[in-house]
C-alpha cells in the first residue's frame, strides 16, 4: 500500500523507542548476567574471573541443581497433561451450557488472584490440623487419620503440593482459550456436518478437535513456558525447603544471589534458565511440525 | 443421566475455583479464634468490621493503593501506545528488518524476568534509580511488549488493508492514519492486552520485593506481604487486607472479562 511513502524518520519513530526500551532492559541486563557468571563475586568485593567454573560447579557439583531442574520439568509435564482435561471440559461447556460465559468467567478466578492471596489461601489448606489446617481436618473427618502429615514441611510430599496448586491455579486459563477456540469454530461447519449425519460426539472428533489444534498448541506452548517460569508461587509457599525440597530453577537462582550473596554463581544459573526456556520453545515447535507432517 | 453428571463436574470445579474468593471473604470477618478452629465454611459469628479498619489504618492501605494505581497506569499507557506502534510497523511497513524485529519480540515471551532480577538491581543503583517507582516500570512495560505485540500483529493481520489505502489516498499522514483510524480498530485487542498486563503488574511481587524497600513506595503485594510478618498474629485483618489487594482486579477482569477472549484467541491464531 503506502508503503512507499514510509520515510526512515516514520519507521524510526514507529520502532524504535519501543525496541530501544525493550533490548535496554530485557537484553542488556541478559548480557550482563552472562558477563557476571564469569567471576566469583559477592557484590561488596572485587570481582575476581573464574571462567567458566561457576558453569561446571553448577553442572557437575551442585547437589541442588540438577534435582531442582528436573522439578521444574515436572512442572512442565504436570501442566502439559492438564490442557486434554481442559479442553475436555471446554467442549462439555460448549455443550451443554446454554450460558457458558459466567461458568468460564469463574473458573478463570484464580488466574487472577495475586500469588501472595494464592499462597496464603493454600498454606492454610495445607497446615496441620492443629492450626485449622482444610485438608487435614477433611481426613480427619472421613477416618483417613494416616493420610494426615504437614504437606509443606514434609520433604516427600512438599512437591506434589505445589503442583497442585499450580494445576489448580491455572485450569481455569486454558479451559478460557480452549473455550473461545471452539467458540470461533463458524457454525456452518457444524450444519453442513449434521447433514451429513456427524453429530455430538460424531462432530467433535471430525471437527472440533482438528479445528481446535493451533489454540491447543497456543495452550501446551503458554503451559510448557509458564512452568518453566514457574518461581514466585513457590517462593511465597516455600521458598525451595524444606530442606531443599521444593527447589526449582529459579529459586534456586534467587537463593544463591540473594540468600548466599553468589552472584556469579546465581548469574550463571540465570543464563542456564534463560537457555532452557528458549531451548524448550524451540523442540516444542519441532514436535509440532513433525506431528504435523506425520498426520498428512 | 449423562447431563446430571456433566453438571455435578461443572459445579465441583466451580465450587473448587471460586472457593478460595468466598474462604477469604468469611476468613476476613472471622476473630482469630473462629480461624484457628479450622471451620473453613462457618459464618462468623458476628462480622468483624474491626479487621478492615485496623487494616486500613495499620496498613498504609491507601498509600499502596495509590502506588499500585501510578505503577500500573504508566506501565499499561507506554505499553499499550509503544507495542500498538511496532507491531503496526511490523505487519504494515514494507522493511527489511521486520520480521527479524518481530522474532526478537517473540523470544522476549519465553524469558523469565527474574532471570533479570540481579543485574537490574546493580544497573538502576548505578543510576540512581533504586528505589524509586521507575525502577518497576521499566522492566514491566519491556516485559509486558512481546505478549503484547504478538496479540497486537496478530490482529492488525486480520484488519483489511482498503481503509487505510483510502484514508491515505484522501491525503492522511501516517500518523492520523495510525491514531485516528487504526487504533480504534484495534480497540478489541487492546483491552485483551490491556487485562494481561494489569493483572501480571498489579500482582508482581518478586521484583517490587527486591528493588524497593521505601514504605512510601511499596506496591499492594508487597505492602500486603510486609503487613503479614508485622501482623502475623491478627490473621482477620489479613484477610481484611487480602480481599482489599484483590477487589481492584477482580473488578477490572469482570467488567472487562467479555472482551478478553475476543482479542487473545484473535492474536493467538494468527501469530
Amino acid at each position: 500500500m503506502h508503503a512507499a511513502k514510509i520515510s526512515k524518520l516514520t519507521l524510526s519513530v514507529f520502532v524504535l523507542p519501543c525496541l530501544i526500551l525493550y533490548v535496554v532492559l530485557v537484553f542488556v541486563p541478559i548480557s550482563v548476567a552472562a558477563y557476571y557468571s564469569l567471576f566469583q563475586w559477592n557484590g561488596i568485593g572485587e570481582k575476581l574471573f573464574v571462567g567458566l567454573s561457576n558453569y561446571s560447579t553448577m553442572l557437575a557439583h551442585d547437589p541442588v541443581f540438577w534435582p531442582s531442574v528436573w522439578r521444574t520439568i515436572m512442572f512442565a509435564f504436570f501442566s502439559m497433561a492438564e490442557i486434554p482435561i481442559a479442553l475436555l471440559i471446554a467442549v462439555l461447556l460448549t455443550r451443554y451450557v446454554r450460558k457458558p460465559n459466567f461458568l468460564v468467567s469463574s473458573y478463570f478466578l484464580p488466574v487472577i488472584l495475586s500469588v501472595v492471596v494464592i499462597g496464603q489461601l493454600w498454606k492454610s489448606i495445607y497446615n496441620p490440623a492443629s492450626l485449622g489446617g482444610l485438608l487435614n481436618n477433611a481426613l480427619d473427618f472421613v477416618g483417613l487419620e494416616s493420610w494426615t502429615r504437614t504437606w509443606l514441611a514434609d520433604p516427600e510430599v512438599s512437591i506434589f503440593a505445589l503442583f497442585f496448586v499450580s494445576l489448580w491455579q491455572y485450569l481455569g486459563y486454558h479451559i478460557l482459550i480452549q473455550f473461545t477456540g471452539i467458540q470461533n469454530i463458524s457454525q456452518e461447519v457444524y450444519e453442513a456436518a449434521k447433514i451429513d449425519g456427524a453429530d455430538g460426539w460424531k462432530a467433535d472428533r471430525y471437527i472440533t478437535f482438528p479445528l481446535v489444534v493451533p489454540v491447543f498448541k497456543i495452550s501446551m506452548v503458554l503451559a510448557v513456558i509458564g512452568s518453566l517460569k514457574v518461581f514466585d508461587m513457590v517462593m511465597v509457599m516455600t521458598a525451595g525447603g524444606p530442606a531443599h525440597a521444593t527447589e526449582v530453577i529459579s529459586t534456586h537462582m534467587y537463593n544463591k544471589t540473594f540468600a548466599a550473596l553468589e552472584y556469579g554463581y546465581g548469574s550463571a544459573i540465570s543464563i542456564f534458565l534463560v537457555i532452557e526456556c528458549l531451548l524448550a520453545t524451540v523442540l516444542l515447535n519441532k514436535l509440532f511440525k513433525s506431528s504435523e507432517d506425520s498426520m498428512q | 443421566m449423562r447431563k446430571i453428571a456433566v453438571w455435578i463436574l461443572f459445579s465441583v470445579l466451580f465450587v473448587s475455583q471460586v472457593y478460595p474468593l468466598v474462604w477469604l471473604l468469611l476468613y476476613s470477618f472471622k476473630t482469630n479464634k473462629e480461624i484457628m478452629s479450622g471451620q473453613f465454611l462457618s459464618l462468623p459469628a458476628t462480622l468483624q468490621w474491626d479487621n478492615y479498619s485496623s487494616a486500613y489504618t495499620a496498613g498504609h492501605y491507601l498509600q499502596y493503593l495509590t502506588n499500585s494505581l501510578i505503577v500500573v497506569s504508566i506501565t499499561l499507557l507506554f505499553t499499550l501506545v509503544l507495542s500498538a506502534m511496532v507491531s503496526y510497523a511490523i505487519t504494515r511497513f514494507n522493511w527489511k528488518w521486520g520480521k527479524a524485529v518481530m522474532l526478537l519480540f517473540l523470544i522476549g515471551i519465553m524469558i523469565p524476568i527474574q532471570s533479570t532480577l540481579l543485574p537490574l538491581v546493580v544497573i538502576f543503583k548505578n543510576i540512581g534509580i533504586l528505589n524509586t517507582h521507575l525502577s518497576l516500570i521499566l522492566p514491566y512495560i519491556a516485559f509486558a511488549i512481546p505478549i503484547a505485540v504478538f496479540i497486537l500483529s496478530g490482529f492488525f493481520r486480520t484488519v483489511p488493508r482498503e481503509i487505510e489505502e483510502s484514508a491515505s489516498m484522501d491525503g492522511a499522514s501516517v500518523y492520523r492514519i495510525f491514531f485516528n483510524i487504526m487504533l480504534p480498530i484495534i480497540a478489541p485487542p487492546l483491552m485483551t492486552v490491556t487485562i494481561l498486563t494489569f493483572i501480571d503488574v498489579w500482582n508482581e511481587y518478586i521484583l517490587a520485593s527486591t528493588f524497593i524497600s521505601k514504605i512510601s513506595l511499596k506496591t499492594l503485594p508487597f505492602g500486603i506481604y510486609s503487613f503479614f510478618s508485622q501482623y502475623s498474629t491478627n490473621h482477620g485483618a489479613i484477610g481484611a487486607y487480602l480481599i482489599m489487594g484483590a477487589i481492584p482486579v477482580i473488578t477490572i477482569y469482570f467488567m472487562l472479562s467479555e472482551k478478553i477472549t475476543k482479542g487473545m484467541v484473535a492474536g493467538a491464531i494468527k501469530g
